[in-house]
């Protein structure tokens, strides 16, 4: 059994700690969207444990439960067994991958990557109006989703950028690339070099994104390691902004969505809190945060391919924004404001922001 | 499973609420036991007119019906150990009533504990059994297996706040039974009948439970005593106090010790440690209790006795309690955790008993648990893989029931027979219990339809 797969039998010991308790569906978001055990954590594990007794192939019939996880990391916090669910997760639809499975959402993120240089496919780079590859102190990286989708969220952060006059400049990046170690395939070491020649040929200091998953990449990936071995200070936007006074002021009541990718495994919890509630005294916690935060149901390729159970976990989500009584929910995750704000019901009357949006409109009244 | 009971099944709850899919098949295949058994199709259902039409079909159809919550049982209750179709109640999760005036909420059973919990919270009040799995478990899961927690002592179980039920029989008719006030002699005490009866007498749709107002004050101290006697001594010289604390949790020597090696606790490696809590709706009076619980540790010999000043030192003190699952859960590829309930009285010989019979049979127990009501979780660690050690700790489990049903008590506390202990049955009942057991069984469910092959009843 060994032989037939290697990837998966890393994780054998973790796969049989696995007690079958069931705690985690009371944090699983697909559980929690769905209530259908086969999608929960515990149900994944059950088909892995089978998978290696030799009892089930690793087939098309385990697509829907194995490619169905948002990767958000919800359950390995809470398992008191200590199963780390996503690692096993990954390295199951890699294998799966291997032999020939696979969800056709998935494997079209790898054949969007090995003909193009952005996730969408898109051949028209936006530029923002702003340099591209000068020399500057910092280098921001947008992101496919910053770049492509969520373009409000990102002229925020650059005018924001602009406002504290921080010496930056953007480059002609292409996508980081590291989902697809998510879906099942490798991360692009030809995007990877691309995006690591240019932002090094700036001369910066530091890297600053306003993606918490390129942010996760380019610090925790093998394949971005010169960035770091260069000296390179690599910072979530939401970190670079911690601790400045901007010296705004708003009365409204806010709330804050954790992402996944920046909370639970980056670690990044205070610095959107330091900045958000110094601005907004009235901030709230939503009922399930930080650690405990419910995923917004984007992540993982789930969204591209299981799109009416994305939404339904956002919902859950929205729903708890609801119950906070808030007027805005920040958070700092384009693709988070892009689920979050295609789920919310027109009678939902709050608003989905990022917090450089509500910022840069709070600097706009002032002015 | 013939294709056309599929398809009848299919019209009775909607494409959309029924499976065959291998993935779904595997996933109610077990709960939290060491059991497993794949069905051949599941439901979710959305009401008792579709429970009914579902056990109609099984009952012409001939297939067993196993219904299933959230899963996190640990006697196999939920696993369909014949096959046919697990009817899954996870989706009627809806609280139809509080009503604070009456004392009352009915829920539908796929409701989560921690649900109800968050639904009262803002009232002031609770639904006191406080089970360990209460962030996942279902309320029509707790209502089957009778479920308890660590208050136990003070609160009782589910049984103790079941009002009323509506329930689908066997033979598929739709009964309720009880009624929404706080007394009642009317008739007999159906609604007790169905409170633990896994699933075997009929499925319920609909539960009224008495909620209770929560305490607003508690106070904590943990104790270590060397000797085990010592520790039990104190044990009854509590219950003997005049007072009933909320919580009287004990941990054995070979659970701190592991404890021990895998965190950072440091615990005292003793014969036993004795965490209690008190509440009250004043601070005084949870203190006033406490200090005849301090008096009882004292008196009894404890090593040490560390009260608690403040919330926070309240949860350091819980910390080795609350990382014992955990803990225990890491340290084999296995584990089963038993749950067998002696008089208070015996708890001391009981652990000790338990020392006897891992050395004996050369197995790792550890165990833990509800000192305060006889309650005890002695947890078997184990490679599943080893079959001689999956043997030695069978033989080991039988001698564990055997004593607990010497020493007066009985197999299971709260966890229910299910699998796990359907061999051990008449260890504790008498033939002629056993027998009107199987009775009720035959009245209820004539063709053996609702979870086959559970509690020893279909012999």
């Amino acid at each position: 059994m060994a032989d037939q797969h290697p990837l998966l039998e890393k994780f054998r010991d973790q796969i049989q700690r696995c007690s079958r308790c069931g705690f985690c569906q009371a944090h699983c978001p697909v559980f929690g969207g769905t209530r259908r055990p086969a999608l929960n954590a515990r149900g994944k594990m059950l088909l892995l444990k089978e998978v290696l007794e030799g009892r089930l192939e690793l087939g098309e019939e385990l697509v829907e439960s194995l490619f169905q996880c948002t990767t958000c990391g919800s359950c390995a916090v809470n398992c008191p067994s200590g199963v780390d669910v996503p690692a096993i997760i990954k390295a199951a639809r890699k294998e799966m991958v291997g032999l020939g499975t696979c969800h056709p959402a998935f494997s079209g993120m790898d054949q969007v990557l090995n003909e193009h240089d952005n996730i969408y496919a898109e051949d028209e780079p936006e530029d923002f109006d702003r340099e591209r590859g000068g020399q500057a102190e910092v280098v921001f990286f947008l992101g496919c989703v910053g770049q492509y989708r969520e373009e409000e969220a990102s002229e925020a952060a650059l005018d924001l950028l602009d406002h504290l006059e921080v010496d930056y400049t953007l480059i002609d990046e292409v996508c980081c690339s590291g989902v697809l170690e998510d879906v099942g395939y490798a991360l692009k070491p030809r995007l990877a070099s691309a995006n690591i020649e240019r932002i090094l040929a700036t001369g910066a200091k530091t890297l600053v994104t306003g993606c918490p998953y390129c942010y996760r990449t380019f610090s925790q990936q093998d394949a971005y390691a010169p960035l770091r071995e260069a000296g390179l200070a690599i910072m979530h936007l939401s970190q670079f902004l911690a601790g400045r006074d901007l010296g705004l002021h708003s009365g409204l009541k806010v709330t804050y969505h954790d992402p996944c990718d920046l909370g639970r495994h980056c670690g990044i919890y205070e610095e959107p809190r330091r900045t958000i509630s110094a601005v907004a005294p009235d901030f709230v916690e939503l009922a399930d945060n930080r650690q405990e935060a419910l995923c917004c149901g984007a992540g993982g390729g789930v969204r591209g391919a299981y799109a009416k159970n994305s939404l339904a976990m956002a919902r859950r989500r929205l729903a708890q924004v609801e119950q906070s009584g808030a007027q805005i929910l920040l958070t700092e995750c384009n693709s988070c404001v892009h689920n979050l704000s295609n789920a919310k019901l027109r009678a939902q009357k709050f608003k989905v922001m990022t917090t450089p949006q509500f910022l840069m409109e709070l600097i706009e009244d002032s002015e | 499973m013939r294709p056309e009971t599929k398809d009848q099944l299919r019209s009775i709850v909607g494409e959309a609420n029924f499976s065959d899919q291998l993935i779904d098949l595997v996933s109610y295949s077990s709960d939290a036991s060491e059991h497993a058994h794949r069905p051949q199709a599941a439901v979710w259902a959305d009401s008792a007119e579709e429970i009914q039409a579902i056990v109609g079909l099984a009952n012409a159809e001939g297939f067993p019906v196993t219904v299933r919550g959230a899963g996190t049982g640990l006697s196999g209750l939920s696993v369909p150990a014949q096959g046919g179709l697990v009817l899954d109640l996870g989706r009627m999760d809806k609280i139809l009533d509080i009503s604070i005036g009456d004392r009352v909420a009915v829920v539908q059973p796929g409701v989560v504990y921690a649900s109800l919990e968050k639904a009262l919270a803002p009232h002031g009040y609770v639904f006191p059994p406080d089970p360990a799995s209460g962030k996942a478990c279902t309320l029509g899961g707790n209502v089957g297996t009778n479920a308890g927690g660590v208050k136990g002592a003070k609160y009782g179980t589910t049984r103790d706040y079941v009002l009323g039920l509506s329930v689908v029989l066997g033979d598929g008719r739709l009964m309720k039974t009880g009624n929404r006030a706080m007394k009642s002699v009317s008739g007999f005490d159906l609604t007790r009948l169905f409170v633990g009866s896994e699933g075997a007498l009929g499925i319920v749709t609909e539960i009224i439970l008495k909620i209770s107002p929560k305490p607003l004050a508690t106070a904590t101290t943990l104790a270590i005593f060397d000797d085990l006697e010592d520790a039990g001594r104190a044990v009854s010289g509590v219950m003997a106090s005049g007072v009933i604390p909320s919580v009287l949790e004990i941990l054995g020597r070979e659970t701190l010790k592991a404890i021990n090696q895998n965190t950072e606790l440091n615990l005292p490696e003793v014969d036993a440690m004795l965490l209690a809590e008190t509440d009250g709706y004043t601070q005084g009076e949870a203190d006033y209790q406490m200090e005849r619980v301090v008096e009882q540790f004292s008196a009894h010999n404890a090593r040490e006795v560390k009260r608690a000043e403040s919330a926070s030192q309240a949860a350091e003190l819980w910390k080795a309690r609350k990382s014992c699952y955990a803990v225990l859960a890491r340290l084999r590829p296995n584990f089963t955790l038993e749950d067998i309930t002696v008089p208070m009285s015996q708890v001391a010989p009981m652990l000790r008993g338990v020392q006897d019979i891992a050395a004996r049979h050369q197995v790792q127990i550890a165990t833990f648990g509800h000192a305060g009501d006889g309650n005890l979780h002695p947890q078997f660690l184990y490679d599943g893989a080893d079959q001689d050690e999956r043997g030695r700790v069978e033989a080991a489990a039988g001698d564990l029931f055997q004593l607990a049903v010497d020493l007066g008590g009985t197999l299971t506390g709260e966890h229910g027979i299910g699998l796990s202990k359907a061999a051990y049955m008449t260890l504790e009942h008498d033939p002629v219990a056993m027998d009107l057991m199987r009775s009720i069984k035959k009245v209820c469910d004539p063709n053996n339809i609702l979870n086959p092959g559970k509690m020893a009843l279909d012999v």
